[in-house]
């Protein structure tokens, strides 16, 4: 080729100055952006990269296990099968896939198809829970884990988890997942005591992610043990920090995994066999009242119960039953709002423990505190006789010359029982020697006990506090005091709120598990135990972490618990309550279940009384929303609760049992009975079990 | 010059510095595999493809480049027809249609045609080059690109059609174009943006729009798609740091956090595994190579040779800077390539085709060999 077929170039050469300086700015200022992003910022991207590689699995731990005091199952969990679709192991080929989606569907009984995929079934998709076909969850699953199994159907019979299992190999993609889900093999006999379990509340969310519980997976107790002995029961969860692809499929450890700790077993001091029995006792009793109104008045007398029963020398929670309850069975899955509803709505409010949730009025049960009180402060003397008149006429004054109305209040029996000292004040209850010496009555008590000394001896004995048994909910009651009343009243103490919670009625409250708990610590001797129902706790190879001691609170015979007043005021002054006044007060109990007493029919007249029970019956005037909306609410003719506080043996009592009958009319017949049987049924497990050289835990 | 003289006058150093460049970039695409099945061919496609290329090279640079004055009008009908049948019967990729299945290979004509422009354009200017200060010869000179660059946006392929625009806007320029035909233009230009804007780009796919909007107003909350793309290449590049986290280690590839990271992310591959040193040194080599065409423009025996470097420097240039610009987010998600390192066939063999070019004008300039040394 020669040089001169070249054309000298007439391009504008002066413009290159123009190139290069651009190119030499972007050349800088691109530096610029990977020098501001690689070193200044650099941190920022690598604990970016970090996060993105790294994935924290939790692996799921174990539940710890219930058992009541013998070794008898209350909670244990159970395999449940599942069967899962990892979209990113199924076969390449669409005809493949969609053979395996249509045995599996004949097998499962989810359909191919169904439904369509948006935003919106994809934002509302819960495994399990939906409406979506096979194809539709596979496609959700795919765009959120491909390579993470995702639940097709929960909870699948044995039979057909096998099947699918066998065809593992023949399914790429398709698994059966093992879950344990809580069982209760007691269900409702113990739903008040064991409770269940549900999700992760959204308000305790932090808390428990913390704890590394994981949310969606993971539950949590909602009520009884399941919930006080959360942290007992959950173990802890186990750590893998994994590395992971984009598609989530793990790589490789990067930190030593952390293993999970199954969760410690709960021993209760709850006998399963005593609960069954005083749940049935429970029930038989309100069958055979229902069936009497029926016939009689034509209507029915209560749906709602409680039967406590406390080993009155440990403290030991022994049963528990708060009727009705609920199959806590139905809440092991997932919780079902019909049901859950249902039982939300529920006027005998089945999903409450009444036994510690329920402030109710004692009634007469609490005139051992009086009775204790005006003992013990000299108010009158064991053997002093007060008339018991069929009615009393007292001034109620809201200050001390307040001229005041009079009003007239009745004996339970219209003919009065006449002159009774105090061992028969508490036999026959006489509500007249109650008001005469726990308000005073001029000419025969000159000073009643007052509602100062009354408070002191109804805080020592436990009213208008929390016995701390362990479950949640525990309601502490109401024991008034004219501090309380104006706080919360607005109005002076009058004298008539002292005749009326002199015999546990007007402001005064209380749960059953406190009448029992007051009652144990008189036929304890005076020592207030801590009430509690857990018997030990061990942990997953047996090691016992923690065994049941009796505590004693405090001992109102060597404990100066009583503070004296003068008028309003607390004096410096404090004693204790004599060990005669406990024992007097004992005497009492006896005449009320003895011939004479107003439990007499129930445990002299129609049985014998074999296992020498004493205790107290209580007819407990109330008036709640449920009463007014059935129009009970008569002026001076309430309707009343049936209670019955009974201990047994009468000369060294180591059981106390509470029973109480919602709108159950009459202590001495209503609930009277179901006292005598639960502790006959008690002494009667007794032996059997003696005879049988004591029963093993674990039968 | 005899042909001896004439390969005496071969830039060995361009040649081995895009050498080089090409060999790296076949070593990041093999660290981009990570694993994945569909990607496992790719390296030995793509050294195959380097052969291929070389050996285009060589052909190119052993013809005096003048032969390409009559050759250029069949290339560029041939090259359109191409674009047409894509068009009308390509197949679907990535949502748009640029592929030409060729036996075993498909060939993408886009690529072609920004050889195909360059080499027209570059004989149209410089037998027009006395007359350039016409309208008559620019809207002529348009209407050459348009002849090619509208199968392109209709297939749509925005990115290239926008470097062959800005082939024949620079080529314009470069060749003596008077500034107040530039301000008119860009005026027009201005214009037909503001017209297009209040119209909502109707010429734009959805993909397209939905790319630019990402850039403007990322949605940070988005895990897939093209936010994510960009992100994840912005993590890789930054936990990059001095020296990188070393070759075939860099979690965001290995992990396939990085996504298309062997084609449009690769510089993110880059920085991910090399770092601000390696990475820097990556970039000057490539702009060494962009700097050695516009050098050897300068130096161009006529105004044709001239162009034809130019533009290979240009396409180069742009396609670097964009592709750069994509992956440090500071140019919105397009789908071009970074020259002779990302993956694709028509891409390198069409760069070193031009590489071939740049050498062909090299070796016939008259210029001494010292001045060279001194570029």
């Amino acid at each position: 080729m020669n040089a001169k077929e070249y054309k000298k170039p007439t391009i504008n050469l002066s413009r290159f100055r123009w190139v290069y300086l651009i190119i030499a700015l972007v050349f800088l200022y691109y530096s610029a952006q990977l020098f501001k992003y690689q070193i200044i910022d650099g941190d920022i991207y690598v604990a970016r990269a970090e996060d993105n590689r790294t994935n924290v699995i939790s692996i799921p731990t174990q539940r710890g296990m219930i058992f009541d005091r013998n070794g008898i199952v209350l909670a244990r969990n159970i395999a449940q099968y599942n069967v899962t679709v990892t979209p990113a192991e199924l076969p390449d080929s669409q005809g493949e896939v969609r053979k395996i989606f249509d045995q599996l569907s004949a097998l499962i009984g989810i359909p191919v198809n169904q439904g369509e995929v948006n935003d919106q079934t994809a934002g509302a998709f819960t495994p399990c829970y939906t409406n979506l076909g096979i194809f539709q969850i596979v496609e959700i699953a795919e765009s959120l884990w491909p390579f993470q199994p995702t639940r097709l159907k929960c909870n699948l019979d044995k039979e057909t988890a096998m099947i699918i299992e066998e065809k593992a190999m023949d399914w790429p993609g398709i698994r059966i997942e093992t879950e344990s889900v809580r069982e209760y093999p007691t269900g409702d006999q113990t739903a008040e005591i064991i409770g269940f379990l549900g999700p992760i509340p959204e308000i305790l969310l932090d808390y428990y992610t913390e704890k590394g519980f994981v949310s969606g997976r993971d539950k949590v107790g909602y009520m009884g043990i399941e919930n006080s002995m959360q942290d007992v029961l959950s173990g802890t969860n186990g750590v893998r920090v994994v590395e992971v692809t984009v598609g989530g499929e793990v790589v490789r450890d990067i930190e030593e995994p952390i293993e999970p700790v199954i969760g410690n077993n709960v021993y209760l001091t709850i006998d399963y066999r005593m609960q069954v029995a005083a749940r049935a006792i429970l029930i038989e009793q309100l069958r055979y009242w229902n069936e009497f109104y029926m016939r009689e008045r034509n209507k029915i007398l209560s749906t709602t119960g409680v039967v406590v029963g406390m080993n009155a020398k440990t403290g030991e929670l022994l049963f528990m039953v708060s009727y009705p309850s609920y199959e806590n069975n139905r809440m092991s899955q997932y919780i079902p709002g019909d049901y859950y509803e249902q039982l939300s709505i529920d006027e005998a409010k089945p999903l409450v423990n009444k036994a510690i949730t329920s402030e109710l009025p004692p009634g007469s049960v609490f005139k051992l505190v009086t009775a204790l009180g005006v003992l013990n402060e000299d108010i009158v003397t064991p053997e002093q006789q007060i008339g018991c008149t069929p009615t009393i006429t007292l001034r109620n004054q809201f200050y001390e010359t307040d001229i005041g109305y009079s009003q007239t209040y009745f004996c339970h029996d219209k003919q009065g029982h006449g002159p009774v000292d105090f061992i028969h004040g508490i036999g026959y209850s006489c509500n007249v020697y109650w008001y005469k010496t726990a308000g005073g009555y001029p000419g025969e008590v000159e000073e009643g006990l007052g509602i100062w000394n009354l408070y002191e001896y109804g805080a020592a004995l436990g009213y208008g506090q929390e016995t701390g048994i362990e479950l949640p909910g525990e309601a502490d009651g109401l024991l008034p005091n004219p501090t309380w009343k104006r706080l919360n009243q607005g109005e002076n103490w009058a004298t008539g709120d002292t005749y009326l919670a002199g015999v546990g009625q007007g402001y005064v409250l209380a749960t059953p598990v406190q009448v029992m708990n007051a009652f144990s610590t008189i036929v304890n001797g005076g020592q207030h135990m801590q009430l509690s129902m857990i018997s030990k706790t061990e942990n997953s190879e047996g090691e016992i972490i923690q065994q049941f001691e009796p505590k004693v609170l405090w001992d109102i015979t060597k404990d100066p618990l009583i503070h004296t007043y003068q008028g309003n005021n607390q004096t410096n002054e404090v004693k204790v309550i004599e060990p005669w006044v406990l024992d007097l007060s004992m005497r009492g109990m006896e005449v009320v279940t003895g011939p004479e007493g107003t439990a007499r029919r129930e445990f002299v007249e129609l049985s014998e009384n074999i296992n020498r029970i004493a205790g107290k019956t209580g007819t407990a005037e109330y008036c709640d929303d449920w009463a007014n909306s059935q129009g009970l609410c008569v002026p001076g003719a309430w309707p009343s609760h049936a209670w019955f506080a009974g201990y047994a043996p009468a000369e060294d009592p180591e059981i106390v049992v509470v029973a109480f009958v919602y709108n159950g009319n009459e202590g001495s017949t209503v609930s009277g009975p179901i006292v005598k049987k639960v502790i006959d049924a008690y002494f009667e497990l007794k032996q059997i079990d003696a005879a049988l050289g004591g029963l093993q835990p674990g039968n | 010059m005899n042909t001896r003289q004439v390969w005496q006058r071969f830039d060995f150093l361009l040649f081995a510095v895009v050498l080089l460049l090409c060999i790296f970039g076949i070593a990041l695409i093999s660290s981009a595999i990570a694993g994945n099945p569909t990607l496992a061919g790719h390296p030995k496609r793509q050294a195959i493809f380097l052969a291929i290329g070389l050996v285009v090279l060589f052909l190119v640079a052993s013809f005096d480049y003048h032969i390409w004055t009559t050759l250029s009008k069949p290339f560029y009908v041939v090259v359109a027809i191409l674009l047409l049948v894509v068009f009308i019967m390509g197949a679907a990729h990535f949502g748009a249609a640029r592929w030409l299945e060729a036996g075993l290979v498909s060939i993408q004509p886009a690529e072609l045609a920004k050889i195909a422009i360059i080499l027209v354009l570059a004989a149209f200017f410089s037998s027009n080059i006395e007359k350039i200060n016409n309208w008559m010869t620019i809207f002529r000179s348009l209407a050459l690109t348009l002849g090619i660059v509208i199968w392109i946006m209709l297939q749509p392929n925005l990115s290239t059609s926008i470097v062959i625009f800005v082939i024949w806007a620079t080529m314009l320029w470069i060749s003596g174009l008077e500034t107040r035909y530039i301000l008119i233009m860009i005026g027009i230009i201005g214009l037909f943006l503001a017209v297009s804007f209040l119209l909502d780009f109707p010429y734009l796919a959805d993909y397209q729009k939905a790319r630019i909007t990402n850039f403007l107003q990322p949605d940070e909350t988005a895990r897939h798609g093209e936010t994510y793309n960009v992100e994840q290449a912005l993590i890789s590049i930054g936990s990059g740091g001095w020296f990188g986290n070393g070759y075939g280690q860099g979690s965001q590839v290995q992990l396939r956090f990085l996504k298309i990271r062997h084609n449009d992310f690769i510089f993110s591959v880059l920085a991910h595994e090399f770092g601000f040193v390696g990475t820097v040194i990556v970039v000057a080599a490539l702009v060494f190579v962009v700097v050695r065409c516009f050098k050897v423009a300068q130096n161009a025996p006529d105004a044709y040779g001239a162009l034809i470097a130019y533009g290979f420097g240009v396409l180069m240039g742009f396609q670097t800077i964009v592709n750069i610009g994509v992956n440090l987010r500071v140019l919105p998600v397009t789908g071009l390539t970074l020259p002779f390192i990302s993956y694709g066939g028509s891409s390198l063999v069409s760069m070193l085709l031009g590489i071939g070019l740049v050498e062909n004008v090299h070796m016939r300039s008259l210029k001494k060999e010292k001045e060279h040394e001194i570029d």
